[in-house]
């Protein structure tokens, strides 16, 4: 029953219940947490791609004052190691380190060095000297190691239909290439942990996106009872799926802690990042479609070659959206892995469809393009209303509508179909649109709340193991407490990320907002449902929430509850639906451009709080933008390493980069997705949005840029398409 | 980071004094502690300069202007006489870097700033600049950003800094205070050098050198400036080419050019003959082509920065519209 007085509520743009902890400096982030008599620990890299460790002189380092260990593969303790290689990776993975004398990539960890300080750390790991025996033959480069490409343990062929038949009936076939590089989640708060080991017990404030899941790895690595692993992890600062699954830094800090008998904190550099954090893959995605004259598909086909490292094997998924966005009865998606030198890819934001979607909404503007069509209109011509992949039917989906009312509000109608004719002195102008899909998972997740009583206020305590990744999690779960306890959002504390709390899956895959909410929501109301019932009050009575404690004499009250995927949701095909516009001004002569304004629309069901959603889809649009812009880590081919070694070189959007946004999110009520309707936005906002602005750039420049990023060199290196009056 | 000692130097003689061949001058220490971090610089000991009497901007000779060396880069760039005489300087400095490290940075510091090539910074790989003879990495690996015109087969770094093309095309003098107590000036265009045989020395300075002050030329690109900076993002990136552009402009025809390239050289790329052949000529977009074909056809590419060559191209010849239609 909504509460229409309440002004905290679902739905309210209220601001951040953290935000002024944040603003003050209170909120504490992992190695902010006072542990008493921690010491440091640096993690040494190695600096071959692949070879052995053929010897350690760690003398100088064991010198130095203040230095308590140096640990390398020789006195490491024994960890669980992988059965078979490679290992798929998860969430859940072990994490061994130190363990042999093998180098798989540069920068892998090959040693630990603990010291009083973190400046004595920092100046020991440097004097620790390695000898390696160096392969001279690392695999480095995933164009010259095609050959050794194999099918990915989980990731069978996708095929509907028949693809040879389905480009035989087309009038006109694309048939292009796409490719994304390297790139690194790089969250603002470096990756941190201060580890206890005390007597087989593990106590952690780490900074992860899924405590539980971190339990289990640690516990799994240790061969440990995992109700003897603790983590906290109550404000991290940002994710972007590299927090996701734990990090050997964090095994590293485990059995120092251990082998010194003090807490030890490891903080991994910005430089470390590059190599030791998780990446997002490079991908070759070779695209097929083909159309009618009148604009309907009759084949698409989506290829993805990627790398993953020798050791584990991890696949982002491109070709998913290629399998659910069109109607197409001819349909192809497949995945191919290459073992290369470089460390193990995992999720990044959007994980697949974030890059696949650059893949897909290019080549649907190209065929759009070729067919003289507006992209719109051939979008949607093609449109469904079922998943064909999964033979079910959409729970909701608004693409339709979010192309249509976007074209409207970017004012579409002024493009001009042909390339290189709108023009405004020595800028080209071209408009670009993409459609973009992510989905909406949801998973099982629990909850706590405890009222309280105070005078004739309740106080309402909500504690879960989720974790707030700077997106709003505290603030959507306060707002969902006061919604259904019809308390202000002043009177609800939330406690996240202790891993003590009642399991959630964490946060990731824009699954947080709605598995979280949706089980606050079963525990608020278990809560009143219980305290009415004791007293046997009838339905039509409305009873505030400190009368109905004070009339079953009690100060303080808990309830549990639990939301999990119903039937329906799993009979359904459950998306977020948008679609992106952009604008972009491009310097005929010098290869600079600029984005100028950017629209997106959206569905993604209800919007629990507008404020904390629009923060979402700026920062999903200004990643996205980035993807176009510069974001990229390039790789030495001789040596292997990074080059591209801090935020002075991988370059991210800048203010001045950004254009003008406008977010608008289109009325969804899907109750199939979930009691409260709650879908993710997270990774939705980063979708499709390369793709726009790249058919925006060939808007203007009749240039079609393949290839991730488009830099100015790229820009000005690019002929115009053949079949462009230039 | 290693171990090192720091001394404060308040007069010009301490800070003389206190060098010796493994000290190094602090300035606002954005690119010398990056680098000691990075283990690439490693100095035993830091001398403070920043508290010497050299940050004013004074006015010079001829109606010049003085740049002390420990003047900021912000305080610079945004000083009266400079935006009045020397807006070409002033837009120059605005684009480099951001805010925070303009605010922090010396002009002094500015001029001796490293290369940016990645070799030069990642201490597992080979550099000459980094480590003589070790070899250079870039010559036939990554070297998109490097140069395509003065390197040698021991280096084909450029210099990264903004400023410095500007005072190229400006002319200027830069004062050192020699160890010994006397002083000398050195022409601009001789400070920075080109590789050679030895990558290792970026400048014509000789250990222990202090820089005191940068003196401009007399004014003569008041009124037709512009600086174009072709970079990844629109702020806070090193240049991939710049140019600065001076021109002076009498009854129609141009009586005095000021050209030089960023980025593309191992030092600040002055455009020599592009100068004299625009001097005496009409600013038309003719003369502009000539006059960036005649530099450019001495350009020779590496591998991977065969855009600089047509980016560097088009860049002179907006650089010099943009110069000529600016409105004074
Ligand atoms: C992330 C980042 C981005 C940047 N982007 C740009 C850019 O886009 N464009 C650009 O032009 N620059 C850029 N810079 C570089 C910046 O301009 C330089 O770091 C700065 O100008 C150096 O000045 P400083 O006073 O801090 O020098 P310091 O770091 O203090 O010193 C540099 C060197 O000069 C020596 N030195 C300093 N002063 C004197 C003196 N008076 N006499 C003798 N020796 C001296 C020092 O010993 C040292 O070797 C960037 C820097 C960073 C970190
Ligand atoms: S170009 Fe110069 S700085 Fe770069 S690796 Fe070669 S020697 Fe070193």
């Amino acid at each position: 029953m909504p509460n229409i007085k309440n002004k905290t509520g679902v739905g309210q743009a209220i601001d951040r219940v953290e935000g002024h902890l944040k603003v003050m400096g209170m909120a504490k982030y992992s190695t902010e947490f006072p542990v008493k008599n921690k010491v440091y620990g640096q993690g040494i890299n190695s600096t071959i791609a692949k070879g052995e460790i053929v010897s350690i002189d760690t003398s100088e380092a064991e010198k130095l004052p203040g230095v308590l260990k140096v640990i390398t593969y020789k006195n490491a303790e024994k960890l669980n190691t992988f059965d078979q290689v490679p290992t798929a990776i998860s969430t859940t993975t072990i994490a061994p380190v130190l363990q042999s004398n093998k180098v798989h990539y540069y920068g892998e960890y090959i040693g630990l060095v603990v010291a009083e300080t973190f400046e004595q750390a920092q100046h020991a790991a440097r004097l620790v000297k390695f000898e390696y025996r160096k392969d001279p033959n690392p695999a480095i480069h995933l164009d010259k190691h095609e050959g050794k490409a194999y099918k990915p343990k989980d990731m069978e062929d996708y095929v509907l239909g028949n693809l040879e038949a389905g480009l035989s009936a087309a009038d006109e076939v694309v048939d292009v290439t796409y490719t994304t590089p390297i790139e690194h989640q790089h969250p603002m708060e470096l990756h941190a942990i201060i580890a206890t080991w005390d007597n087989g017990k593990v106590m952690a404030y780490a900074t992860q996106q899924m405590v539980n899941d971190a339990t289990i790895a640690i516990s799994d690595t240790f061969q440990i009872p995992k109700k003897n692993v603790r983590i906290i992890s109550a404000f991290v600062g940002g994710g972007f799926g590299s927090k996701l699954n734990t990090e050997r830094h964090v095994i590293m800090a485990v059995m120092a802690a251990k082998m010194v008998g003090k807490p030890v904190q490891v903080t991994v550099t910005r430089h470390q990042m590059f190599t030791n954090t998780g990446l997002r893959q490079f991908n070759i995605q070779k695209m097929k479609v083909g159309a009618k004259k009148d604009g309907t598909l009759t084949a698409l086909a989506h290829e993805t070659l990627s790398h993953t490292s020798p050791t584990q094997e991890f696949q982002e998924p491109c070709g998913q959206v290629t399998k659910m966005l069109y109607k197409v009865p001819n349909n192809r998606v497949t995945y191919r892995l290459v073992p290369l030198n470089i460390q193990t890819p995992f999720a990044m934001r959007a994980p697949g469809e974030a890059t696949g979607s650059f893949a897909l909404e290019s080549a649907m503007d190209e065929m759009a393009w070729k067919l003289k069509m507006d992209p719109i209109d051939f979008r949607i011509k093609n449109d469904t209303q079922v998943d064909l992949s999964e033979k079910k039917p959409f729970s909701s989906r608004l693409l339709v509508e979010c192309l249509r009312i976007g074209a409207e509000k970017f004012g579409w109608k002024e493009r001009s179909m042909e390339p290189r004719t709108k023009r405004n002195g020595n800028w080209l102008i071209g408009y670009g649109v993409s459609a973009a899909s992510r989905q909406a998972p949801y998973q099982k997740t629990n909850a706590k709340v405890i009222l309280a009583l105070e005078g004739n206020k309740v106080n309402a305590t909500v504690r879960m193991d989720g974790t707030d990744i700077g997106t709003g999690s505290y603030t959507i779960i306060a707002q969902t407490a006061s919604e259904y306890l019809k308390i202000p959002v002043e009177q609800v504390t939330v406690e996240l990320g202790d891993s003590e709390f009642p399991v959630t899956p964490g946060s990731g895959g824009s699954w947080g907002a709605a598995s979280y909410c949706n089980a606050v929501m079963a525990a608020c109301e278990n809560a009143v449902k219980t305290l009415r019932e004791n007293r046997n009050i009838k339905e039509e009575e409305e009873v505030p929430l400190a009368k109905l404690l004070k009339r079953n004499q009690l100060k303080q009250f808990e309830a549990d509850g639990s939301a999990e995927p119903s039937k329906e949701f799993n009979d359904h095909s459950v998306y977020s639906f948008g679609a992106n516009f952009s604008e972009v001004w491009v310097d005929k002569d010098t290869g600079m451009y600029r984005i100028k304004r950017m629209v997106n629309v959206g569905a993604a069901g209800k919007i629990l709080n507008p404020k904390t959603a629009y923060g979402q889809i700026i920062g999903g649009l200004t990643m996205g933008a980035g993807m176009v812009i510069a974001e990229q880590s390039r790789i030495e081919p001789n040596f292997g390493n990074f080059i591209t070694r801090s935020f002075a070189d991988y370059h991210v959007p800048v203010n001045l980069d950004m254009a003008n946004i406008e977010v608008v999110f289109l009325p969804e009520d899907d109750k199939i997705a979930n009691k409260m309707g709650v879908k993710g936005i997270g990774e939705l906002g980063i979708t499709s949005v390369a793709a726009s602005i790249a058919n925006a750039i060939f808007n203007a420049t009749g240039k079609r840029m393949r290839e991730l990023p488009i830099t100015p060199e790229k820009l000005i290196s690019a002929a115009v398409e053949p079949n462009v009056a230039s | 980071m290693r171990p090192f000692t720091y001394t404060s130097a308040t007069t010009k003689e301490q800070a003389l004094q206190a060098f010796h061949p493994n000290a190094h001058y602090l300035g606002g220490g954005t690119n010398l502690v990056d680098l000691m971090k990075e283990d690439v610089e490693r100095p035993d000991q830091l001398i403070n300069i920043n508290n010497l009497s050299y940050s004013k901007i004074t006015a010079g000779a001829n109606g010049g202007l003085t740049l002390g060396a420990m003047a900021r880069n912000a305080e610079t760039a945004n000083h009266r006489d400079v935006r009045t005489n020397y807006p070409l300087l002033s837009m120059a400095m605005l684009s480099a870097a951001t805010a925070q490290i303009r605010n922090m940075a010396s002009n002094g510091g500015n001029l001796l700033q490293r290369t940016r090539c990645p070799y030069f910074f990642e201490t597992s790989m080979p550099c000459n600049k980094r480590e003589p003879g070790s070899g250079c990495g870039a010559k036939n690996g990554m070297n998109a950003v490097h140069a395509i015109f003065g390197y040698s087969d021991k280096c084909v770094a450029v210099h990264p800094s903004d400023m410095c093309v500007a005072l190229a095309a400006i002319g200027a003098t830069v004062e050192v205070q020699q160890p010994g107590g006397s002083s000398r000036l050195i022409d601009f265009n001789d400070f920075h050098r080109l590789p050679g045989d030895q990558p290792e020395k970026d400048t014509t300075l000789q250990p222990g050198e202090l820089i005191t002050a940068i003196h401009l030329a007399p004014p003569s690109f008041a009124d037709h400036y512009y600086y174009l900076k072709i970079r990844e993002r629109s702020s806070y990136a090193f240049a991939l080419v710049s140019v600065a552009a001076g021109l002076q402009i009498n009854n129609g025809t141009i009586t005095k050019a000021g050209l030089a390239m960023g980025c593309v050289a191992h030092k600040p790329w002055k455009l020599i003959k592009a100068e004299a052949y625009l001097a005496g000529k009409q600013p038309t977009q003719a003369n502009f082509d000539a006059a960036a074909d005649l530099e450019m056809n001495d350009a020779k590419p590496l591998q991977e920065n065969k855009y600089k060559v047509e980016m560097g191209r088009n860049a002179i010849v907006r650089a010099l519209t943009q110069a000529f239609d600016r409105k004074a």
